[in-house]
């Protein structure tokens, strides 16, 4: 009994320390090999929305492998008319030009609205509250100038390799886009020139 | 020993269930939300200065010469009727060559929507100048564009989709505008001497609406009407020799002022004014006893941005629309004792019928003929045509071709559509289908939405800040 429990403290120890360092070591290398695998079966590309195919419909908010959505809501401020009235963020016909919840567009009131000066107001987005919905982009689309808009936020997005919204998308909207430039934002391109791998 | 073993195994199932059960009935599920409450947004902390206005008190006069020869008259917002129908002929081109439509002269004007007024070789714009942070009354030669005078007066106006956006009133003599800020000047055709002035902000307590006035001054005969919605005048009659007030009809409901303008017309022998206002709708007597008294009033059209006119049908119809989501209501206004009763008669979302964000629909030859807004669903900035008997069954529509929120008007047998972009597309007007003739690029456009006139085949347009005279 004894000389078992002394062989065993022998054998654990040191076999401990070098199966250690062996699965530590070999884990390391599949890590590097699988990063290498992947990277290089994406050719180092990412997900990201075309927001001019965009047509809105919600399926972001819905289908993402992730709850909420990596898909959110961004906001280009030099497009924004910074109106008291914003479509993209009251309720068509609100009681009033407030922020209670019960004029807000926002399922998640993830937009903050802030006063600047007579007349204008700046909406910004909180994206831990955004759902992706497409709710405001809708409004700021139909009655605005288009300033809010969705992209896959690629600080949530976990880049599957086929996306579930991708899949889903009525508009054709998604593509894979370079790692280097990673989002569409609108201003920086237009209708139509948006490229990708797809 | 077992069946102990087992009550106390149960037991501490138990009491671990009852106490997770205590845990989640006291814990706030929502102790993390943040109530959105009125407020939060800061708003008017900054503090109002009262700013001394002093309307018409600038002049400029330039060394042009208008030309003559110039007979034609597009003398307020809508036109002669109010119909957006050209009356007099113009001898319009019936296609379009590479070179057609030739673009005659081109101007640039401050950031806006302002339509022009043109009478007898004149072309009248209320403009803004930024620089000078001025309300203008800008009157050019229509035959080259050459400015011949302006009347102007110092007002503070900020850029908010553009800064002006109405259509001045004109005839024989005078000239009414109504500034952004809800300055109304009356000026004389000819020479721009100052006749009189009214601040209907300082007056009669306006509030200056969203995006700044669109209302198009309204002459009728001697006489400017005009609706503040103020805290207490709905509409007033404004003498135009003398500036003196001649009638204000109470505001009765709350309402206050759009971005509409008021269409006079017969309702059940009558002759009305009837407003589109935000928060409701109300027709003001036109004549003989009833002149200046509410003829009828109702809120049952309430939204909070109405831009279109209303449209004054047969039978004591009136067709309304709106956009930001508000869409479309029939109302039908019927003598009731010793007023009238109003009441709707079918109310719709913009995506089941006839519905116009900015421009008021055309009746023509019987039929309504407008462009769908963009939460229009698939039918969105669309054309489209319907009869007054049923505006939510489409006669027909452009499909395809899709426009944006910009101006149309019906000139002989040709209706011109511009695109928000700059492009000018020329459609037979039909009640069958939709017959596209023409088309032509003239600009590259942004927010092309002001109304447009014609007059002597010469048509002015304009985008957000040049505008254009074409030889149609």
């Amino acid at each position: 009994m004894s000389e078992k429990t002394e062989n065993s403290k022998n054998y654990g120890r040191r076999d401990f320390i070098e199966k250690g360092m062996r699965i530590t070591l070999g884990l390391g290398l599949a890590g590097v090999a699988g990063i290498t695998a992947l990277k290089g079966d994406k050719g180092g590309y990412v997900w990201q929305l075309d927001p001019f195919k965009c047509v809105r419909c919600g399926r972001c908010a819905d289908y993402c492998v992730l709850t909420p959505s990596a898909v959110k809501c961004y906001h280009v401020y030099d497009l924004c008319g910074y109106c008291d009235l914003c479509g993209g963020y009251l309720k068509p016909d609100a009681n009033d030009l407030g922020t209670a919840a019960e004029n807000q567009l926002c399922p998640t009131s993830a937009i903050r609205r802030r006063f600047i000066e007579d007349p204008y107001f700046e909406y910004d987005i909180d994206k831990e509250l955004c759902i992706g919905c497409g709710i405001c982009v809708e409004g700021c689309t139909s009655f605005g100038n288009g300033s809010l808009h969705l992209q896959v936020s690629h600080e949530y997005c976990v880049n599957c390799n086929e996306c579930a919204i991708a899949r889903v998308c009525p508009a054709d909207a998604f593509m894979r886009v370079p790692v280097s430039s990673p989002y569409l934002i609108k201003g920086d391109f237009t209708v139509g020139t948006a490229t990708g791998s797809e | 020993m077992g069946s102990i073993r087992r009550y106390i195994i149960v037991s501490l199932f138990a009491f671990a269930g009852l106490a997770s059960l205590v845990a989640w009935m006291a814990t706030d599920p929502t102790r993390d939300f943040t109530a959105s409450m009125p407020g939060a947004d800061n708003r008017g902390i900054e503090v109002a200065v009262e700013e001394n206005i002093v309307i018409g008190e600038f002049f400029a006069l330039f060394e042009n010469d208008v030309v003559g020869g110039y007979t034609g008259k597009w003398p307020r917002f809508r036109g002669v009727n109010y119909d957006n129908i050209v009356t007099e002929r113009q001898d319009i081109k019936d296609s379009w060559s590479d070179a057609d439509p030739e673009i005659r002269w081109t101007i640039e004007l401050g950031e806006g929507h302002a339509g022009a007024a043109i009478y007898e070789g004149r072309v009248y714009i209320l403009d803004y100048i930024e620089e000078s942070r001025e309300d203008a009354l800008r009157c050019f030669s229509l035959s080259d564009g050459e400015e011949l005078w302006r009347r102007s007066y110092g007002v503070h106006i900020k850029r908010n989709h553009g800064m002006s956006r109405t259509v001045p009133a004109v005839t024989e003599r005078y000239v009414v505008t109504i500034g952004p800020r809800c300055q109304v000047m009356c000026v004389d055709r000819i020479n721009g001497d100052f006749i009189w002035g009214l601040d209907m902000a300082k007056q009669y307590g306006v509030e200056v609406p969203q995006w700044y006035t669109a209302q198009c001054p309204l002459i009728d005969g001697d006489k400017a009407i005009l609706a503040p919605g103020g805290s207490s005048v709905a509409m007033i009659a404004v003498d135009l020799n003398t500036g003196e007030i001649l009638w204000e009809a109470p505001n009765n409901i709350e309402l206050s002022m759009s971005h509409s303008s008021i269409i006079p017309g017969i309702i059940h022998g009558k002759r009305m004014y009837v407003y589109s206002a935000d928060g409701g709708i109300v027709a003001v007597g036109a004549e003989g006893d009833d002149e200046g008294k509410i003829m009828w009033e109702s809120k049952v059209w309430n939204h909070s941005v109405v831009a279109p006119s209303p449209v004054i049908l047969d039978d004591g119809k009136i067709f309304l629309t709106a956009g930001y989501g508000a869409g479309s209501m029939m109302i039908q206004v019927t003598p009731d004792g010793d007023g009238y009763n109003v009441e709707s008669l079918v109310e719709y979302a913009p995506r089941e019928g006839l519905a116009c964000e900015q421009q008021t629909p055309i009746l023509w030859n019987g039929h309504l003929f407008g462009i769908i807004p963009k939460d229009g669903g698939a039918n969105r900035s669309q054309l489209v045509c319907v009869s007054p008997d049923n505006v939510q069954n489409l006669i027909w529509s452009s499909g395809t071709v899709r426009f944006g929120l910009g101006p149309y008007i019906i000139a002989e047998d040709k209706m011109y559509i511009l695109s928000d972009d700059g492009t000018l597309v020329m459609v037979r007007p039909d009640t069958k289908s939709y017959i596209e003739i023409g088309r032509k690029k003239l600009f590259d456009g942004t927010d092309a939405w002001a109304p447009l006139a014609i007059a002597d085949g010469l048509m002015l347009l304009r985008d957000s800040k040049t505008m254009l005279c074409v030889d149609i």
